[in-house]
């Protein structure tokens, strides 16, 4: 648990942090955002005093950060930052070992520990152990960066805009990748960026800053559905505020039992599953944009899991003219069908189903 | 590549502008020039004066290899360079071997006093060879490995040439043959001026190095002041020190007998280290500025300690920048030596000085060619040095 | 703001520069003129001395000799290196480019000072092996620094220019030579101070300069002659390369 108690920060006599105050408990995924300039960058290098504090208190597990040395902190605390800051003299291992070795791990201890956190970045240690830095693409080099940051099993990891100079289709990868990763290891992450996409995507709680203020502090989808004040609106963006939501959304909150017959009850929204013997879905009785009683071929392009976003589940039914998606387990058997109503219904909804 | 249609005919223009200058230099300058005694001028004698025919009929068999060599037709460009390569060696022999036999053969019936110097063509077909091999080795993009391995045969060559008596009768040899014993010390005292100067100017200029890395304050002034000592004249350095230096020498006794006097080992070293300071501050300091920020973030971020970023990360990513400033300055202090002979501290320069006062040209090469090689190699040796220090890793700085 | 407070303090530093080099040249000028005067002075600080100045020549004389040498052979050195360094960097040239380039960096390794001796075998003593061993020496630096120069044209700018039309000749002319004069400055000036060093050692192989005095105080003991010249040439030195520097300060663009 992380705690943040009057935190301010001033450079000649402007105050580039101003008495920010909020607690993160441990395991979640909090992460700063605002516009450049609001300080985001400064609060989450005050955490491992990179920065100096000018005012207030953090404390971490208890422990007030001033009481401890500054070296000994940073090593309990795990730190990526952009552009990796990989050490370019050092190999792949020799980087993610250093801090291990600066605590002084026996060496079979680091050896297995690197072997696992390469694994666990789905990087092949045969290949990339002896790789150094330059010879790495971006999202590789970012991995590494991530996994350095986790090698001493640090009780935090503060992150700095670590995917803000990767290509936007290896940062979705790399967000998925942290995102598992997060849920494996439950650490606590303090994470900053800019964007507010990726903030959604992964965070537990936000804190929105603005000029070095907190301005709200919440949960991503309280934040979306109950914005402090216009700011907060604006900076959420309205236009698509809609499908931020769905992407807030997972498929197991909402999915239903799988029609197996057709309802005459429903008028236009009749339709039922065709079964192969494992109970995989093969068929789509009725139920299509354009053709209540057609019969449409199921395909894997367009199932949904349980995992899966609405605003994903709702992009296939749109691509595929379809109003129901067949649920499927990791067998490919059904276990169930979420349909057009259930994700329009979710506005209606009490708040209090969120994850 | 527009001009190639015009010279098809010419595989590698630089060969042929090579091979022209030096038949040019064969038919214009002397080779050789035989003179009655040590100091009175000599005689000039051209190329085809000195060799016996079968070194002239071997000499016109390179010529023709080369010209295959640069043509473009016979051969495709990589075995033209492999020819050409594969020819200097010969003609590397030839022209020491040459030079040799003439004087042999021209000294049998001389005077004892009598001389045989080397001339103008010798000088120009030395050279010609070196920069086909220098072409041929950048065309050819050969590794570390089998330059190095041709290196050691080209230098197996001239080792060969030197072993035996077959240069001795040389007018440079006789005057390296009476000098032997004092050629030996002044290499030494050479030497020694050298690493006497580099050493303490290592000790001051890294940390002040440091220093003007982190103090942006310094820098500046700092890097002026070094700067003047740069730009002055080493003689004038040199002899401005005399007159402080012999006051001080004589005020605080147990100095002078320390050797702090006006001449000699002290301005000489003094002024060195000055001139050193410059750039192995400017490289240190260059070099750990060149320490991408990212990397230093990360290393404070991650818990290491002052001692360690320097240490582990700034130190070895700023060496081969470091040691590319140690290069400099000794290559610079190798010739600075030589100056400081003027103000009696010994060294190569010592012959060159001697030989001007006295007119005697194969002393004054004496001290000016071995000067030469020992910087070239100082250079050479530097050179791999940097290239050893670089780890692998900073090969290529990865700004993704 | 910010950007006006420092354009201040540089505009500030450059004032001072030029004050400095307002009393350098000043003393320059005085003591070239007026060694004379300080023959008291002199006769004081070496009172064991029969004659405290040099008096075989004037100081303008020999100021006017070493700038004469050093002047010549940088002529010699920027003409022939400029246009060395232009030739390799044309397509007709650009084979010949890596050969230059290592025999540029080859040659600088060499001891100026045994460049000197060496010439004078091939050209006797006096003026001439000064003259040689000088361009030969100083040409050099600038060859490197012209290809060098040349080199950080970037490649986008070159591409612009010939999009927008301009001939080869306009491209070098108004947008190679100008973006690369800084650089090619900067060899000058090695070249440039590099041979005001040497020149005063010139003065052993027989070539009239400030290292006469210098030479001639060393070689008979004479230290009121070795301050005369070292302070002469030491303060040329300084005097050029300050000159040089605000030169390459008027060619820089922004950078």
């Amino acid at each position: 648990m992380i705690e943040l108690q009057g935190l301010t920060k001033s450079y000649a006599g402007t105050n580039v942090v101003d008495d920010v105050s909020l607690t993160l408990e441990t395991g979640e995924f909090g992460v700063l955002i605002g516009p450049s300039g609001c300080g985001k960058s400064t609060t989450l290098k005050m955490i491992n005093r990179l920065v100096p504090l000018s005012g207030g208190r953090i404390i971490l597990n208890g422990d007030d950060v001033t009481d401890l040395p500054a070296e000994q902190l940073r090593r309990r605390i795990g730190y990526a930052i952009q552009s990796t800051g990989l050490f370019p003299h050092w190999s792949v291992a020799q980087n993610i070992a250093t801090v291990p070795q600066l605590l002084k791990w026996p060496k079979s201890r680091i050896d297995d520990r690197v072997d696992e956190l390469m694994a666990m970045f789905h990087l092949d240690p045969v290949e990339f152990r002896h790789k150094y830095p330059h010879q790495l693409s971006g999202g590789q080099a970012q991995r590494v960066g991530v996994a350095r940051a986790l090698a001493a099993d640090p009780e935090m990891l503060l992150m700095d805009e670590p995917f803000g100079a990767v290509d936007p289709l290896t940062r979705e990868v790399l967000q998925a990748e942290l995102k598992r990763v997060h849920q494996q290891t439950g650490k606590t992450i303090v994470f900053v960026t800019h964007d507010m996409d990726e903030a959604l995507q992964l965070a537990t709680r936000i804190a929105l800053l603005n000029g070095g203020r907190l301005v709200q502090y919440d949960r991503p989808i309280e934040m979306m559905v109950k914005p402090a004040d216009d700011f907060v609106r604006e900076f959420i963006g309205q236009a698509d505020l809609g499908l931020k939501l769905l992407s807030r959304r997972w498929v197991h909150q909402y999915q239903r039992a799988p029609s197996l017959e057709h309802h005459a009850t429903l008028p236009g929204l009749d339709h039922c599953w065709q079964l192969d013997d494992a109970g995989r879905p093969v068929a789509l009785e009725g139920a299509r944009l354009d053709d209540d009683h057609g019969v449409t071929p199921v395909k894997a392009e367009w199932t949904a899991k349980p995992e899966m976003s609405l605003k994903e589940a709702l992009s296939r039914m749109v691509w595929y003219r379809v109003m129901v998606l067949p649920v499927v387990d990791d067998a490919g058997k059904l276990i169930g069908e979420i349909g057009m109503q259930g994700i329009m219904g979710i506005q209606a909804e009490a708040e209090g189903r969120v994850s | 590549m527009a001009s190639a249609a015009s010279h098809q005919w010419v595989g590698n223009r630089v060969l042929m502008t090579l091979l022209v200058a030096a038949v040019a230099s064969v038919g214009l300058l002397p080779f050789a020039s035989l003179s009655p005694n040590r100091l009175a001028s000599g005689q000039s004698v051209m190329l085809w004066q000195a060799l016996a025919s079968w070194q002239l009929a071997a000499l016109a068999l390179i010529g023709i290899a080369l010209l295959i060599a640069a043509l473009a037709k016979p051969m495709g460009p990589r075995a033209s360079q492999w020819l050409a390569l594969a020819a200097t060696l010969p003609l590397l022999a030839l022209d020491f071997y040459g030079l040799g036999d003439y004087a042999h053969r021209a000294l049998v019936d001389a005077s004892p006093a009598a001389r045989v110097s080397q001339g103008a063509t010798f000088w120009i077909l030395l050279l010609v060879s070196a920069l086909i091999a220098i072409d041929a080795l950048q065309r050819l993009r050969l590794g570390l490995t089998r330059r190095a391995l041709y290196g050691a045969l080209a230098l197996a060559v001239i080792g060969v040439c030197f072993s035996g008596e077959l240069l001795a009768p040389l007018s440079i040899m006789r005057e390296f043959a009476n000098q032997e014993e004092n050629f030996v010390d002044q290499l030494i005292r050479h030497l020694l001026l050298v690493g006497g100067a580099l050493l303490p100017a290592l000790l001051v200029g890294l940390p002040l190095g440091l220093l003007a890395n982190r103090r942006a304050r310094l820098r500046n002034g700092l890097f002026s002041v070094l700067n003047v000592f740069q730009t002055l004249p080493s003689i004038a350095v040199f002899g401005l020190l005399i007159a402080p230096l012999s006051a001080l020498g004589r005020a605080v006794p147990w100095l002078g007998d320390l050797g702090v006097s006006g001449i000699g080992v002290a301005p000489a070293i003094i002024a060195l280290v000055l001139y050193s300071l410059l750039p192995i501050v400017r490289n240190t300091y260059s070099g750990l500025a060149g320490v991408s920020s990212g990397a230093l973030e990360a290393a404070r971020g991650m818990g290491m300690t002052p001692r360690q970023i320097l240490w582990q990360v700034e130190i070895p990513l700023a060496l081969p920048v470091i040691l590319s400033g140690l290069r400099i300055v000794t290559v610079q202090a190798i010739g600075l030596v030589v100056v400081a002979a003027l103000i009696g501290a010994g060294g190569f320069g010592a012959f060159i000085f001697q030989g001007l006062g006295q007119y005697a040209i194969d002393l004054v090469l004496l001290g000016a060619i071995p000067t030469i090689v020992l910087a070239v190699i100082a250079d050479f040796v530097l050179q791999i040095l940097v290239g050893l220090s670089r780890p692998p890793g900073t090969r290529q700085e990865n700004t993704a | 703001m910010n950007g006006a407070i420092h354009g201040a303090r540089r505009l500030r530093a450059a004032s001072a520069g030029n004050g400095v080099l307002g009393v350098l040249i000043v003393l320059l000028i005085g003591l070239t003129l007026g060694m004379g005067q300080l023959e008291p002075l002199f006769r004081a600080l070496f009172p064991d001395l029969g004659n405290p100045l040099y008096a075989r020549d004037s100081f303008l004389n020999l100021m006017l000799a070493h700038i004469g040498l050093v002047l010549m052979s940088s002529l010699i050195s920027v003409t022939i290196g400029v246009a060395a360094g232009l030739f390799v960097t044309r397509p007709v040239g650009r084979e010949f480019e890596p050969m230059v380039s290592s025999l540029a960096a080859i040659g600088q390794t060499f001891p100026p000072a045994a460049v000197l001796a060496i010439a004078v075998p091939l050209a006797g003593f006096g003026f001439a092996p000064t003259i040689i061993a000088l361009s030969l020496y100083g040409l050099l630096p600038v060859i490197q620094n012209t290809i060098a120069g040349l080199g950080t044209v970037p490649q986008t700018t070159l591409e612009a220019a010939r999009g927008n039309g301009m001939n080869r000749w306009q491209i070098l002319r108004r947008v190679e030579l100008p973006l690369a004069m800084p650089v090619i400055i900067a060899g000058i000036r090695i070249s440039v101070i590099v041979n005001i060093g040497t020149a005063t050692i010139g003065s052993t192989v027989g070539a009239k300069s400030l290292g006469t005095p210098l030479i001639a105080g060393l070689v008979g003991n004479n230290l009121a002659y070795v301050i005369q010249g070292a302070l002469l040439v030491g303060l040329l030195a300084i005097v050029t390369d300050l000159l040089f520097e605000r030169l390459e300060r008027r060619y820089s663009f922004g950078g």
